[in-house]
């Protein structure tokens, strides 16, 4: 493990060096940007920096998944960047008013690209199978816990029960997680169908040449795009080839050389020179969802004291971190909810300010006001801790990101202890609750995000070895109450003054040290056009995408 | 080089009796055995320690920190991987399946695991011996060229082999990819379809060991040219290219010999950075997943196939070294 951390470090330096070579070659090229008419035909090279492990978006639901779900299939509604739900593969619906049944109406002309018809038989194959325990869904399948069954009254009328009210459903129904599958080959083993899965969408899977390359080709017949695409019918593009390129540097540099046409994942170090060059284009979103942070365990000493909690956040300086670590290309999160989350607020950002005289202040009222030679708070003779278990897989830039934060940190007198620890280390100190600030995001279009990462229900009934979502162990049954209140209704401005206040409980409680939302970033050459996010997550998609070679 | 076999072949037929077959037959079986035995203990120390590394495979299976399975997708995970068992019982089972042959399903690929080290066995397998061919071409035409000749071009030789041999992998990876492949663009930064994408990924591996190899030859040469039987070599009046290439390279080369049976094993391991760097498949990024995924079918897999590769490049040593070697004959076969 140690020995992938000793290439990742200096990617930072070495990329400069990658990229000497191709200021000349750019320099030739004039940039050819505009509002042309689209192309039909012609490839599309898109290159990612992570391999999905299953090409099934239901099975585990990690997040190279989605993207390549996006391509092959449709979802169920549709979410507009402002959050509103609309209609994709369901026409309409209603939903009862103890909120448990939803009752879709679904399109009556759309088919599987393996020959299949779309109808409500086929969504109750799919939610079925993202409900199904040997699905091993964890994403998608932790998204519809409440989902009890589908009911085909007409073919194409589907009538969905739920265990409780969950307003967020047609929310993560949004989601590429749920993208709906072609029940034939939902039914073969499930390893067979991460391998070829088969969707509605306008693209469909011809071959996964593992730690290479997935290639897709135009659906001819589509005619199901979303209302949030630019066009309608079938794609613009002949094909896609979807490669992985896991160096940063390398991934780059065969974008600026126009060996791909879209890259994802642009290192921050590169995006900088990718705005100056004029072949180049960069798309950046936030991702909805709770921001990256550290969350803090509010379930032992000292940071089951309030007044401890805030003065850690208050010590951070997470502005000047950013700046440093991402050179000004990443922004502060202004709060428990990133700004493209439906119903976030940025009112109360000013609570998660660096104010290190407030810091002292609390800490002194707190009975920290002993300092030993190096500075560090003690308290009963104890000093002052933060243990912070950072696994590798977060990448060299978290951990620079808490190096930053230790710097600043110790000037009010925290003594932050950043253990760098491989993957399955990591999952177990997370497990046994033993660590005082643990880095951490979830991605989700809905606020109900709230209610996973800090509701009393996620503190880790529900698992093997200690699994809980709730990792800064938050029990409040104030808190717990909004959020779940805010399933209990439809009315959008309902909702957002529940989770307004919602957001004001955990900001007043001093959770989680916010750092910055998580973000899709690309990098698209002058060849490829077209090319936007599908707003439900920010992710891919090339249905719209045209290239000009 | 045909001189040396068929010089070795003609004095191993002569040397052969009934008896002698006998006996090399006896020291295979027992070097087979002793491989097996090797295999066996190899899945063995694997299989416990990725059960003593702290975590939770389920877990890293189903997504790790944001995810967010069901108490029953939980449990049947578990129950599908038969983690449910004693441990005693998972070792047990396993072991008994690969001595069936059956090498088991990977928790992390969701692939059979002889399907995941088919489709990546290929790539590694040719990175490897294209790096140990090109650092023995690299290492004898540096040591040959410039040992013992004019102290300029000596101290060449040995100031480059000594910076080969200290450049990291992926330093050099980068800079031969910032070079080649983004600069000059003769060679493709990325993949493995073709020879010329092996090329950059295949020197980035090959010029430290060229290093190390060039350095351990050298060292030999010098000693070997200094022996009495070169002098009188010379004095017979062979010219001083026979002289170094038939009869003192065939001493400095032993040492070197063995070390490339340990630089397969050491291959393995930078191949996974090297993999990465340019996009390459292979065994090494395989290997690297499925340990930090704690996935045990996939590591014990790939770690056999490591160990037997292993096996067999020591085995293919000790035979090139009687080759060049025949007086070595009788204590090495």
């Amino acid at each position: 493990m140690m020995t992938l951390n000793r290439w990742r470090q200096p990617a930072r330096t070495t990329s400069l060096l990658a990229s000497v070579g191709l200021a000349a070659l750019g320099a030739a090229i004039l940039p050819a940007f505009g509002a042309d008419e689209p192309v039909k035909g012609g490839t599309l090279i898109y290159a990612t920096d992570r391999e999905p492990t299953c090409l099934d978006p239901h099975v585990d639901g990690d997040m190279p998944q989605v993207f390549i779900a996006q391509q092959y299939t449709d979802s169920l509604v549709s979410q507009d960047k402002d959050g509103n739900i609309g209609p994709w593969l369901a026409k309409s619906w209603t939903v009862s008013d103890d909120g448990k049944t939803y009752t879709f109406k679904l399109r009556d002309d759309v088919k599987f690209t393996n020959g299949e018809k779309f109808n409500a038989a086929a969504l109750k194959a799919n939610l079925d199978h993202i409900k199904n325990p040997a699905t091993q869904s964890s994403t998608a399948g932790g998204y519809i816990q409440q989902y009890v069954k589908t009911e085909t009254p007409d073919e194409f009328t589907a009538v969905v029960t739920l265990s409780k009210p969950y307003a967020a459903f047609l929310e993560v129904l949004a989601q590429g997680f749920l993208g709906i599958e072609a029940p034939g080959a939902l039914a073969r083993p499930r390893n067979e169908n991460c391998e070829t899965p088969v969707g509605t969408g306008p693209f469909k899977i011809i071959k996964w040449d593992r730690q290479s390359q997935i290639v897709l080709e135009r659906n001819p017949d589509y005619n199901s795009a979303p209302p949030t695409a630019a066009h309608q019918g079938p794609a613009y593009l002949d094909q896609v080839i979807w490669k992985f390129i896991p160096e940063p540097s390398v991934r780059f540099a065969s974008l600026a050389s126009g060996d791909v046409d879209v890259i994802e994942a642009v290192p921050p170090e590169s995006e900088a020179e990718a705005e100056q060059n004029p072949d180049l284009k960069l798309i950046i979103a936030d991702r909805p969802g709770n921001p990256t942070n550290g969350a803090i365990n509010t379930t032992r000493a000292p940071f089951d004291d309030i007044r401890v909690r805030e003065a850690f956040v208050r010590s951070a300086d997470i502005s000047s971190a950013l700046d440093s670590v991402f050179f000004g290309r990443y922004k502060r999160a202004p709060g428990p909810l990133s700004a493209a989350t439906p119903f976030a607020t940025p009112d109360f950002k000013s609570l998660y300010d660096y104010d290190p005289e407030r810091a002292n202040a609390l800490l002194d009222e707190a009975g920290w006001t002993e300092k030993d030679a190096n500075g560090i708070r003690q308290k009963d003779g104890k000093p002052l801790t933060i243990h912070v278990p950072i696994g590798d897989f977060q990448g060299p830039a978290e951990r620079s990101l808490w190096e930053q934060i230790q710097a600043t940190a110790i000037g009010t007198g925290f003594d932050v202890q950043l253990e760098p620890l491989g993957f399955s280390e990591w999952l177990d100190r997370q497990a046994t609750w033993n660590y005082d600030v643990i880095p951490e995001y979830w991605n989700t279009n809905t606020a109900d995000v709230l209610r996973i990462v800090l509701s009393s229900e996620f503190l880790g009934a529900a698992g093997s070895g200690g699994y809980h979502q709730n990792a800064s162990g938050f029990k409040n049954a104030e808190f717990d109450a909004l959020v779940n209140k805010a399933l209990e209704t439809q009315d959008p401005e309902a909702r957002r003054k529940l989770y307004y206040d919602a957001q004001k409980i955990v900001a007043s409680n001093f959770l989680q040290v916010l750092t910055f939302p998580q973000s899709t970033r690309l990098g698209v050459y002058k060849t490829a056009k077209g090319v936007r996010l599908e707003p439900s997550l920010s992710v891919t998609t090339l249905y719209d995408a045209w290239v000009q070679k | 080089m045909s001189s040396v076999t068929v010089s070795a072949a003609g004095t191993a037929a002569g040397l052969l009796s009934r008896r002698r077959i006998g006996s090399a037959g006896r020291r295979v079986l027992s070097r087979v055995l002793a491989a097996v035995l090797v295999l066996f203990a190899s899945a063995t120390v694997t299989f416990f320690a990725l059960h003593l590394t702290p975590g939770d495979p389920v877990r890293a299976v189903l997504g790790g920190p944001t995810a967010n399975p069901s108490p029953a997708t939980i449990a049947a995970t578990i129950a599908e991987f038969g983690l449910d068992q004693p441990l005693h019982v998972q070792y047990g089972l396993y072991m008994s399946r690969l001595a069936s042959g059956n090498l088991g399903m990977s928790f992390s690929q969701r692939q059979p695991v002889v399907d995941v080290i088919a489709a990546q066995v290929g790539p590694t397998l040719q990175l490897m011996a294209s790096s140990i061919v090109v650092a023995w071409l690299l290492a004898l035409a540096s040591v040959m060229a410039t040992t013992r000749r004019h102290p300029l071009l000596q101290g060449l030789g040995s100031a480059l082999e000594t910076i080969s041999a200290a450049l990291p992998q992926f330093w050099l990876a980068l800079v031969l990819l910032a070079i080649f492949a983004f600069g000059l663009r003769w060679f493709p930064p990325q993949g493995n379809q073709g020879a010329l994408s092996l090329v950059l990924p295949t020197l980035a591996l090959a010029l430290p060991l060229a290093g190390f190899l060039a350095q351990v030859t050298r060292e030999s040469l010098e000693l070997a040219l200094d022996q009495p039987f070169i002098l009188s070599a010379r004095t017979r009046g062979l010219s001083d290219g026979a002289v170094r290439w038939r009869h003192a390279l065939r001493h400095a080369v032993l040492p070197g010999i063995s070390l490339s049976a340990w630089a397969v094993g050491s291959l393995i391991g930078n191949a996974v950075l090297v993999e990465v760097i340019f996009s390459r498949q292979g065994l090494g990024r395989v290997l690297y997943q499925a340990v930090t995924r704690q996935d045990m079918p996939l590591t014990i897999g790939v770690t056999l196939l490591v160990t037997l590769v292993y096996i067999l490049a020591s085995a293919a040593a000790d035979l090139i070294f009687v080759l060049v070697d025949p007086r070595l004959k009788a204590q090495h076969l």
